[in-house]
């Protein structure tokens, strides 16, 4: 499981360790493969990019995530409004030359497939369905702990004080 | 808080909140507009004709390697107009900080009461409690003649006794001490966890 743990002042904290971020990017490698999409990216409801495959490196995914996480929202305020109960789980825009097809990954997390015009929306469907069963298993991977105390000790807050008071001079 | 230890990455999101006109989208303006190329993202703003922010405004900042480790932070505003309140709620998703940008114009103190209360439900529906929660204020529009006192911004808002900060976002006084001391509080609050 990836480790989701509810901090006392009610934050969430996540935690991905290096096997669950293989397995994943390992998922998005073969889909890219078979679908030939332009980009494919995971991340989480709250806009947070996990990992990314395909050509992006003339896109900007880091906004295209936190975008695409408010289209789910916006989508699912539209649900309750039109009477649905359930969740939208799949978003598609079509367009003149790319077109592209978000669906959810569990609660938490979603992926974005961007492809051609050319590529049917069958395939991308049939191939998209297989890799959030893959994903859904390598998230459910019994995970080893990974100790946050190690990465946020307290010379890492005073180091990250300096290195602000840098960056905003 | 996202953890990606494969990259080494900390993620933090940060929420500037606030009732409409405080100043939110300027902060942020500021901040990307001081800060060095290598650090910052593309500041994305979804606004209306009226240039007021209908969805969110988003911007991601870095400050490069810490002990190997790379902190990441997501700035996002959200719209104060009373009318968009879901958008506000979907914004606070996996929120780590949050930034109240108050308007120290008497005539807005409602307003400013008003969006707090917001804040807080909001923050209820997800399990978080104000109380405990990392959050700053800023008082904007310190210039602006006629604002109100400093002790009276803080006994109608400030019931939680956080750190608060005088700003003058136009100007950028205040928008680094408000974002950094955030980011401290963020920072603190995980470490009192561990």
């Amino acid at each position: 499981m990836v480790q989701t743990k509810k901090l006392k002042d009610g934050s969430r904290q996540v935690v991905l360790n290096g096997r669950q971020y293989d397995a994943i990017t390992k998922v998005l490698s073969e889909l890219a493969v078979k679908t030939k999409a332009s980009a494919i990216l995971f991340a989480d409801m709250s806009g947070q990019l996990i990992s990314q495959r395909g050509k992006t490196d003339d896109m900007n995914t880091t906004v295209l995530s936190a975008l695409a996480a408010s289209d789910f929202a916006a989508t699912s305020e539209m649900a309750k409004l039109v009477g649905e109960e359930a969740k939208f789980k799949l978003l598609f825009h079509e367009g003149e030359k790319r077109n592209v097809y978000l669906s959810n990954v569990g609660d938490e997390f979603f992926l974005v497939v961007v492809f051609d015009v050319s590529v049917t929306l069958g395939l991308i469907r049939i191939y998209t369905k297989k890799a959030i069963e893959d994903l859904n298993k390598s998230l459910e991977e019994e995970s080893e702990k990974s100790d946050v105390g190690d990465m946020l000790d307290s010379d890492f807050s005073t180091l990250l004080g300096d290195a602000l008071d840098d960056s905003f001079k | 808080m996202f953890i990606n230890w494969a990259l080494q990455e900390i993620n933090l999101k940060i929420v500037y909140y606030g009732p409409g006109m405080s100043g939110k989208t300027t902060n942020l303006e500021y901040i990307h507009s001081k800060l060095d190329p290598s650090l910052k993202g593309d500041l994305v703003s979804l606004k209306t004709k009226e240039d007021r922010t209908i969805f969110f405004d988003f911007m991601q900042i870095e400050v490069g390697r810490i002990k190997g480790k790379k902190p990441k932070f997501n700035l996002y505003t959200v719209p104060g107009q009373v009318y968009y309140a879901s958008s506000r709620k979907v914004i606070l998703n996996g929120v780590d900080g949050i930034v109240f940008v108050a308007d120290s114009q008497p005539h807005r103190m409602e307003a400013n009461i008003e969006t707090l209360l917001d804040l807080e439900k909001n923050l209820k529906v997800d399990g978080q409690e104000l109380e405990n929660f990392p959050w700053v204020i800023q008082y904007n529009k310190r210039d602006l003649p006629g604002s109100e006192s400093i002790d009276e911004l803080n006994k109608r808002l400030n019931f939680f006794d956080v750190p608060y900060f005088e700003g003058v976002a136009v100007r950028g006084d205040g928008v680094f001490n408000t974002l950094k001391s955030v980011i401290n509080l963020v920072v603190q609050k995980v470490q009192a966890q561990l």
